[in-house]
């Protein structure tokens, strides 16, 4: 096993090549065409091959000077960070709940986890059901506890249709930063709240002087993990509004999708799209660093 | 950590807690057995009564959805199937050979899951086209699995290293090649890693959207997950119709994390973090 022969490399290197040929092929040459499709006029006509035109930062002048992107990356903003904010802080107070010991652990945990496994597209017709105007479950339940006051028409009312993706997506996220700040906890030694409780510590006070403290680096992974899924976010979006109504929930991604798929713009399309890569990559590849310094591999999530 | 004081308290809570948050899941179900006349009442009830399975002959009697379900079979499948064709052999040899450029393939592989789907629909959209694939199964596959076979790869190399190696030297001195090692030595051993990659590979072709939108190019090949967005489109007020056909598509995922739960809890957080 320690003795790397030439043979043995040969074949490893066999045993490599069919997965990064096929990566090759169906990831990495793809992104790069679409750096080159951003600088080329091209549309439906020259689809099946034909002779596109070299035409410079023509592309990204007009991403530029479209008022709708701009639009869509405050839009991305305001529903990255507030999906960010609110899933981090309930999975934080779930995980340190579900760090008790208690009989069903488990078995809860295992439950909750249903809401990140199924498919966006069904939480995405879920959460139109159930804040549906007329007899979605929530505004019933709101009337139910004399909260009727929050009854609403959320998704078709263009001033609340954010907050009910942001709060769909929260509900997906949640158990995902629930289960990775619950590793973290788990890695706090207990000696330490037991010595501080002996010193007559309150639970706050732990809370705030030993916990959070050393929950640090794990948080900071999470959330960007977070980032990196919120910021792809696609199918829920779609699903439940369209990017609607009058373009109030038309996140980055959905800006992109429309400008190539519906109006086929493939060259702006493909420049928008290279914006929406940078941010991912950059905070991917400050994030690969900081992990190889711990030299472990991070798990990678489905998305 | 204590055992606390009253852990029954501690049940109560956290059953509560989850009773509300699984709420839209229960509904879900509960819509998809509710007879349609009473779906959109103003005070909706908590449980069906009576039980009718009116929606499902309804969803399972609109035009493409049997198709479609077994679509999404073929694709999962598919995906299930290349992944591991191509991820095993890929993370064996990053586990376990010391080669120039391993370092470098790790690394690549932890940035090929950074792009945004969308970035990679667009092009690989205008390419399957050209090269004949958008309508297949074949490209809808492929476009699924850069997403499972980098994931994949990156949780099956840390299983591989933490075996020891001794039996695949046996083995090796016993005259048997690499591939052979492989497959009767490390495999077997590594059961429940790959259960668990194959199990998330699945999910994620199961769910996946927005290639089967972009790709499928008709309804011979199309997922059930583009079906389901085309019937909110028709069938928008159909809410027993929709439910039922949502159930019909979440079965399957409750199935799969069901029997490979420990496994696939397991495959996500291993290494994900270290405080």
């Amino acid at each position: 096993m320690n003795q790397p022969s030439a043979r043995r490399r040969r074949t490893g290197y066999l045993f490599c090549l069919p997965g990064m040929a096929f990566l090759a092929l169906f990831l990495a040459y793809p992104l790069l065409y679409n750096v080159w499709t951003s600088v080329h006029d091209l549309d439906l006509g020259q689809l099946l091959g034909g002779a596109e035109r070299f035409n410079g930062l023509d592309n990204y002048r007009s991403v530029a000077d479209d008022p709708a992107f701009w639009h869509s990356v405050r839009l991305s903003l305001v529903f990255t960070c507030g999906s960010l904010l609110l899933q981090f802080t309930i999975g934080f107070a779930l995980a340190l709940l579900f760090a008790r010991p208690f009989p069903l652990n488990g078995l809860m945990r295992s439950l909750l986890l249903i809401a990140w496994l199924l498919p966006p597209v069904v939480s995405g017709t879920l959460f139109r059901w159930m804040l549906d105007a007329e007899s979605g479950a929530y505004n019933a339940l709101f009337q139910a506890v004399g909260l009727s006051g929050l009854s609403h028409d959320w998704l078709t009312d263009p001033s609340t249709s954010m907050a009910g993706v942001v709060f769909a997506n929260v509900w997906v996220g949640v158990p995902f930063n629930m289960l990775l700040l619950l590793v973290g906890l788990h890695t706090i030694d207990p000696e330490l709240h037991e010595a501080a409780a002996i010193d007559g510590a309150s639970a706050w006070q732990r809370l705030r002087h030993i916990t959070l403290p050393l929950m640090r680096p794990v948080s900071v992974t999470v959330l960007l993990l977070g980032l990196l899924y919120t910021f792809k976010v696609f199918d829920l979006v779609f699903v439940m509004t369209g990017g609607g109504p009058v373009d109030a929930t038309r996140v980055l991604s959905l800006y992109v999708y429309e400008v190539f798929f519906t109006f086929f713009r493939f060259g702006q399309g493909a420049a928008a799209g290279l914006l929406l890569l940078v941010v991912p990559l950059l905070a991917g590849v400050w994030y690969v660093r900081r992990l190889r310094r711990e030299d472990e591999a991070p798990a990678g999530g489905a998305v | 950590m204590r055992p606390p004081r009253h852990p029954w308290l501690l049940t109560a809570i956290a059953t509560l807690v989850t009773a509300v948050f699984l709420l839209p899941v229960y509904w879900m179900v509960k819509t998809s057995l509710t007879r349609p006349d009473r779906i959109q009442t103003p005070d909706p009830q908590w449980a069906p009564s009576p039980v009718t399975g009116e929606n499902y002959s309804t969803a399972l009697g609109y035009e493409g959805l049997t198709r479609a379900l077994l679509n999404s079979l073929v694709i999962s499948c598919g995906v299930v199937a290349l992944t591991l064709l191509l991820g095993v052999p890929l993370a064996y040899a990053l586990a376990r050979i010391r080669m120039r450029g391993s370092g470098t393939m790790v690394l690549a592989l932890l940035v090929a899951q950074l792009p945004p789907a969308i970035v990679l629909a667009a092009p690989l959209f205008i390419l399957e086209r050209r090269a004949g694939l958008t309508g297949t199964y074949l490209g809808l596959i492929a476009a699924d699995t850069t997403l499972t076979l980098p994931f994949t790869v990156i949780v099956l190399r840390p299983v591989m290293r933490s075996m020891s190696p001794e039996l695949e030297e046996a083995a090796l001195v016993d005259g048997c090649g690499l591939p052979g090692v492989l497959l009767r030595v490390v495999l077997p051993l590594m059961v429940p890693g790959v259960v668990a990659a194959a199990g998330l590979s699945f999910l994620i072709g199961w769910g996946e959207f927005l290639f089967g939108l972009t790709l499928a190019d008709g309804p011979d090949v199309q997922p059930v997950t583009v079906l389901l967005n085309a019937f909110i489109g028709q069938h928008g007020t159909s809410w027993g119709a929709l439910m039922a056909t949502a159930t019909l598509i979440s079965i399957p995922v409750v199935c799969v994390f069901a029997v490979f739960q420990r496994f696939v809890v397991g495959g996500l957080t291993a290494g994900s973090v270290r405080g």
